[in-house]
């Protein structure tokens, strides 16, 4: 039946006979209609896709990924797709507009201006709307789920609406520094605000703190004015800005002194806190005689004295040395995570990665030209965080991704919940693989493990490691002893050698964690390679010695096979083959959704 | 610490504390103290007796060195309370425009037309004024002598306080503005320290020129009224008048004395301790040292008084000033009373600006042609010397500057002995000039360029050597390794490298220059009247006659062309050298 739909498929496919395909595909359950438009280039799948009736296409986009819905829903006319997303399930489109980072999912709103759509009251937005502060709820649609997923952690301490920053030149035009936004932070969390220089991170800082004004909009602490509610916020600059003239200790006591607290309460207090940072009898100290590692230290006591709510922070460790920050960084952690220090919340400015998925729960990206929201996400991993494991480089990444790539949306990586863990390479040859699925397409489709086994003269234990490398491709399903394979693996039977090499490609990058690790890993770097041993570190945290190398091995060996990569052994590097004709999943995604957001923008 | 370790070695050699046992060591250390606080509370009676004896026109000034010392603490008392009147006004003054955005529109642009105002075409008014104003004390004639000493010296001072308000470090602003530091907090803490380095060294230059002007209106003739004011410099021009070379020595030799004095006593203590004010994130090696301030900071009297005193008030005062600003912070309307106060006193301001421009236009309306003429060609030829005199100037002092600049230990040698030679009032060195010029022939008009070259070519030797010593290490080395000639260093490196440094100096010097002119042009000597044609010599005599019209004529005239040409050359300059000639850090 599958097959049947299948060949006719690709015989009027292969024939360019659209409107016989659509009928066919009308006619075929949803979710094979789904795989086998999947299974298609990009540009037969658009062009199929545009040609679905409203109700169909409605249907069947459900069954792809998030952003490949966003893709094909804009192969469609404005109109059109404001019809197939009526025509959607409702919790599928709250599902589709959850998923969509921010700012696909606005622009996606705009093009939808006008329509509103209720949420569906399932457990998946439980309690969306209920917590919704108000600003979100004059938008009809509901926020993006970061938002959502914040909400849990605490009260609102801080809350920007609609801030803008823009300055006017001497020339009379004016620039925008900060493009409106809206922003909560909330207690118990450390929120880290990543951004390349100058692209208006500290000028966010200051307007959340209340240093500056915004030009419009509005930052409430607990729901009141700035002005009104004088918030107890603390910073800790870069450059320091301490007073030289000042010992430690004065320092330290001057914003008790503003306070109007009396001489010796303030001595108090301020030796307290120096004790807590590690400047016990440095008091007399001027700042000139420290290090700028000890500076710091008076900084943040200066801004711990005041027990501030919020402590501000502009990259605190930037002009620091890397041991330095590094040491600095650990005991600032230390300290919050114990709550040694009386604050509810850190914001912390970086232009560091690394130092942001260290530190932070919550990581908002910044995009520049004028500052808007990129990419807000949580980093739920446990503290203290591992440099090397893989869930860290994972958001590394990511954020690296979002940052260098600024006309390009990524979806950040999945969280602990549905955290996805390494599959262990079944030890099998791609050869091996191709000639199970061959047979099995000769067996109708599936047959019996035993059988099968049988049939090929081999003992269970050598067949099972091809099945399971099958299975984790895709290609294959193995349920209650019988082997079944998939269209994909159906696909892929059939497919000549050129092609096998790039289904398995793709099948190993969509599937397998080691492989995306790998592929991203060398995309990131400019050159494209990266030495072996980087991954041998990575496996070691999850098997023993031997079976790393046997891990390395099998994955080299898929990988050479497919030529997602090559390998050479006498300096041990991994090099990225480049497929220019056939882009990775991410770089199609990227260019389809500039192509779209270019016919966006005409229209 | 070992800074602390190291100073302690370092005193140890300078003084013998170490020998002496501990109870007299300290005992020995407030001696000096205790002198100079009873010595401080005589002068004060001293002074208080004098001011309010009766008035005495013409001070028979006594010729003998038995006299000086008394001249010597007159002189001194009147420069150092013109000098602390000044440092009241620059606070205040400072304060406002660096903080009232519309205060500062007018009053920057004020202060630099004041600077350009030659002080000394004021000293007639002012002096009737006064006298007028106490008729029967000799207060009125000393305070015209302070306040023509203060308009003298308070312009840079209060130039350098806003240039210092203004360019506070932003973060160090915003850490005052987020912990809602108290005004009077953020002054002392942040505000006054980091403007007392530029306060300091600007204190230095206004005291020097406050002697200068000092010399010339100790003694002056109005008309028929000679005013005599017991002090050094009516020493020195009474000496000069009557010819008499030896009282001229000693005049010049005292005058010598108390300048080291200061500078030993006063400025170098205070520069020693206004390190601690220098914005920097490493400690510098070199770092000035004073004995006077490491005697005052051992003192245990003075660590006594300050305890006792200085802490609990300063306390008090940050406290009170923090607490009224939190109670102020749910009520305001005090503000509208300010901006009404404001109103007024700018409206009263404006009437009595209009008042005073309308009689000085009457005046000036009687103006003859030939007074006219003078003026005119008079200001040409001031203008000529002027800038004879700054070519001159740079002429010498820019390889001198550059010599000294670039290499630190000759700069040791020099550059205390050029600040010396820099302090010394070109006023009080006239006479000895005018004794050589006219022994050896050659009239007023090259006396005068001299005279000039005096009083201003130290502006523009210390900026060159500024300018020389901040030129980057790593730029020199640049040039010896791609081996450059000397011709070509100067023009690639080094002549780029001072122009910011040399137009700061020139145009204080230019503006010095026009100043002294006013005394250099025209002279009493050995009993005869030297002049030359000039602006000055214009001014001096229409003062000499108390002709009054011509006085405000040539001094509209004087202030006039000051500013053009700040307006037309130096401000572009200081354009390009803020500009293309900045050297980052």
């Amino acid at each position: 039946m599958n097959s049947l739909h299948n060949d006719k498929f690709r015989s009027l496919l292969g024939q360019g006979q659209w409107s016989d395909l659509v009928s066919l595909v009308k006619e075929m359950p949803v979710s094979l209609a789904a795989d086998l438009i999947g299974s298609l280039s990009d540009e037969h799948q658009q062009t199929l896709f545009r040609l679905l009736p409203t109700q169909l296409a409605a249907a069947v986009i459900t069954k792809f990924p998030y952003y490949h819905q966003y893709i094909l829903l804009h192969t469609r006319p404005p109109e059109e797709m404001r019809e197939i997303i009526d025509h959607m399930a409702p919790d599928q489109r709250m599902q589709l507009f959850d998923e969509l980072p921010e700012e696909v999912w606005q622009r996606l709103m705009d093009e939808l201006a006008g329509r509103e759509y209720a949420a569906p009251q399932t457990d998946h937005a439980e309690g969306v709307h209920t917590a919704l502060p108000e600003a979100e709820v004059t938008t009809p649609f509901p926020c993006p789920p970061v938002a959502r997923r914040e909400r849990e952690t605490g009260e609102i301490v801080i809350e920007a609406r609609g801030v803008e920053k823009s300055f006017l030149q001497p020339d009379g035009t004016r620039v925008q520094v900060i493009a409106p936004l809206d922003l909560s932070v909330y207690s118990g969390t450390v929120v880290a605000l990543l951004g390349a220089s100058g692209c208006g991170k500290s000028t966010l800082l200051r307007i959340l703190s209340g240093l500056a004004a915004p030009s419009s909009g509005c930052v409430l602490w607990h729901g009141k004015p700035c002005a009104e509610a004088t918030p107890n916020a603390a910073i800790v600059f870069q450059s320091f800005a301490l007073f030289p003239w000042l010992t430690v200790l004065e320092n330290v006591e001057a914003p008790l002194m503003a306070r109007g607290v009396t001489a010796p309460e303030r001595r108090r207090r301020a030796l307290h806190v120096l004790d807590t940072v590690g400047l016990k009898g440095f008091q007399t100290a001027y700042p000139k005689e420290l290090s700028g590692g000890m500076k710091q230290r008076v900084g943040f006591a200066r801004a711990l004295v005041v027990q501030p709510e919020v402590l501000f922070m502009d990259e605190p460790f930037s002009a620091l040395d890397v041991l330095t920050a590094e040491s600095l960084r650990g005991e600032l952690l230390e300290l919050w995570l114990n709550q040694k220090i009386d604050t509810k919340t850190i914001f912390i400015v970086t232009h560091n990665i690394e130092e942001a998925v260290l530190l932070a729960d919550r990581v908002i990206v910044l995009g520049r030209n004028p500052a808007h929201i990129r990419a807000d996400f949580r980093v739920p991993l446990p503290q203290p965080r591992e440099r090397k494991s893989p869930q860290f480089l994972l958001y590394v990444d990511y954020i690296y991704k979002v940052m260098t790539k600024p006309d390009v949306m990524f979806a950040p990586p999945p969280e602990v919940g549905q955290k996805r863990i390494y599959q262990p390479l079944p030890h099998a040859r791609p050869g091996g693989i191709a000639g199970l699925l061959e047979l099995l397409v000769d067996r109708g489709g599936a047959e019996d493990l035993y059988h099968l086994a049988e049939q090929l003269l081999m003992d269970i234990e050598d067949l099972l490691p091809i099945i399971e490398a099958a299975a984790l491709l895709g290609f294959a399903r193995l349920e209650q002893g019988d082997v079944e394979i998939t269209p994909e693996g159906r696909i892929f039977a059939e497919a000549d050698i050129a092609t096998r090499k790039a289904l398995f490609r793709r099948a190993a990058l969509k599937n397998v964690l080691l492989f995306q690790q790998i592929e991203s890993a060398l995309w990131a770097k400019a050159d494209h390679t990266i030495p072996l041993e980087l991954f041998r570190d990575l496996l070691d945290e999850h098997y023993p010695e031997n079976e790393v190398e046997r891990q390395l091995e099998t994955a080299l060996h898929w990988g050479r096979d497919c030529e997602l990569f090559t390998y050479d052994s006498g300096n041990q590097r991994l090099q990225l083959i480049l497929h220019p004709e056939e882009k990775t999943d991410q770089e199609r995604e990227s260019a389809a959704l500039e192509n779209k957001s270019s016919e966006v923008k005409s229209s | 610490m070992s800074r602390q370790s190291t100073s302690a070695a370092l005193r140890s050699f300078v003084l013998p504390w170490g020998v002496l046992p501990r109870s007299s060591r300290s005992f020995l250390t407030d001696l000096p103290i205790f002198a100079l606080g009873l010595a401080l509370f005589y002068s004060v009676i001293a002074i208080s007796r004098y001011w309010s004896g009766p008035l005495t026109a013409q001070v028979e000034i006594d010729l003998h060195p038995r006299a000086l010392p008394v001249y010597v603490f007159y002189s001194v008392m009147r420069i150092s309370i013109a000098y602390f009147l000044s440092l009241a006004f620059t606070l205040v003054y400072g304060y406002i425009a660096a903080y009232n955005a519309r205060a500062e529109r007018f009053m920057i642009p004020l202060l630099d037309v004041l600077q350009s105002i030659p002080v000394l075409s004021f000293l007639p008014g002012v002096m009737l004024a006064m006298v007028s104003l106490f008729p029967r004390r000799q207060l009125g004639l000393e305070l015209g002598a302070i306040l023509l000493i203060f308009t003298g010296q308070v312009w840079n001072m209060a130039f350098s306080f806003y240039a210092s308000l203004k360019s506070i470090p932003q973060e160090m602003r915003e850490v005052a503005q987020l912990y809602r530091f108290s005004w009077w907090q953020s002054f002392t803490q942040m505000e006054l320290p980091y403007a007392v380095i530029g306060l300091v060294w600007n204190s230095m230059m206004s005291v020097a020129g406050g002697w200068f002007f000092l010399m010339a209106c100790e003694m002056f003739i109005l008309g028929n009224r000679d005013f005599r004011l017991p002090g050094l410099g009516a020493y020195l021009q009474t000496a000069a008048s009557v010819g008499d070379t030896r009282a001229i020595l000693w005049g010049v030799t005292a005058m010598l004395v108390v300048i080291i004095l200061t500078d030993q006593l006063v400025w170098r203590p205070l520069i020693a301790w206004a390190q601690k004010f220098k914005v920097e994130n490493v400690e510098a090696t070199d770092v000035p040292r004073s004995p006077i301030l490491d005697l005052i900071r051992r003192s245990k009297l003075i660590a006594f008084l300050s305890r006792k005193t200085v802490t609990p008030l300063r306390e008090a005062l940050v406290l009170h000033f923090a607490h009224s600003d939190l109670q102020s912070e749910s009520r305001s309307g005090k503000a509208q009373t300010r901006t009404w106060l404001l109103w007024v006193l700018g409206a009263a301001l404006l009437v009595g600006i209009v008042y005073a421009v309308f009689n000085s236009a009457v005046l000036l309306a009687g103006l003859h042609r030939e007074e006219l003429k003078s003026v005119g060609v008079g200001a040409a030829a001031t203008f000529l010397r002027v800038n004879l005199t700054l070519v001159l100037g740079a002429l010498w002092t820019i390889p001198v500057g550059v010599a000294i600049g670039s290499r630190p230990r000759l700069a040791r040698v020099a550059q205390p002995i050029a600040q010396i030679a820099a302090s010394v009032p070109a006023t009080a060195l006239f006479p000895i000039v005018l004794l050589a010029l006219v022994r050896f022939g050659g009239g007023l008009g090259t006396a005068s360029i001299v005279l000039l070259l005096l009083g201003t070519q130290w502006y523009i030797l210390f900026n060159v050597i500024a300018g020389a010593s901040a030129i980057p290490t790593d730029l020199k080395e640049v040039c010896n390794v791609f081996s450059f000639s000397k011709f070509e260093r100067w023009r690639k490196l080094i002549l780029p490298g001072i122009f910011p440094f040399l137009i700061t100096g020139l145009v204080t010097a230019s503006g010095g220059a026009w100043n002294a002119s006013i005394v250099a042009e025209y002279f009493h000597f050995k009993g005869k009247t030297f002049s030359t044609t000039g602006l000055g010599a214009v001014i001096s005599q229409a003062t000499d006659n108390g002709n009054f019209r011509l006085l405000l004529a040539a001094t509209v005239c004087m202030a006039a062309i000051v500013v053009t040409v700040n307006r037309l050359v130096w401000r572009r300059m200081y354009r390009l050298a803020a500009t293309r000639f900045k050297l980052e850090a």
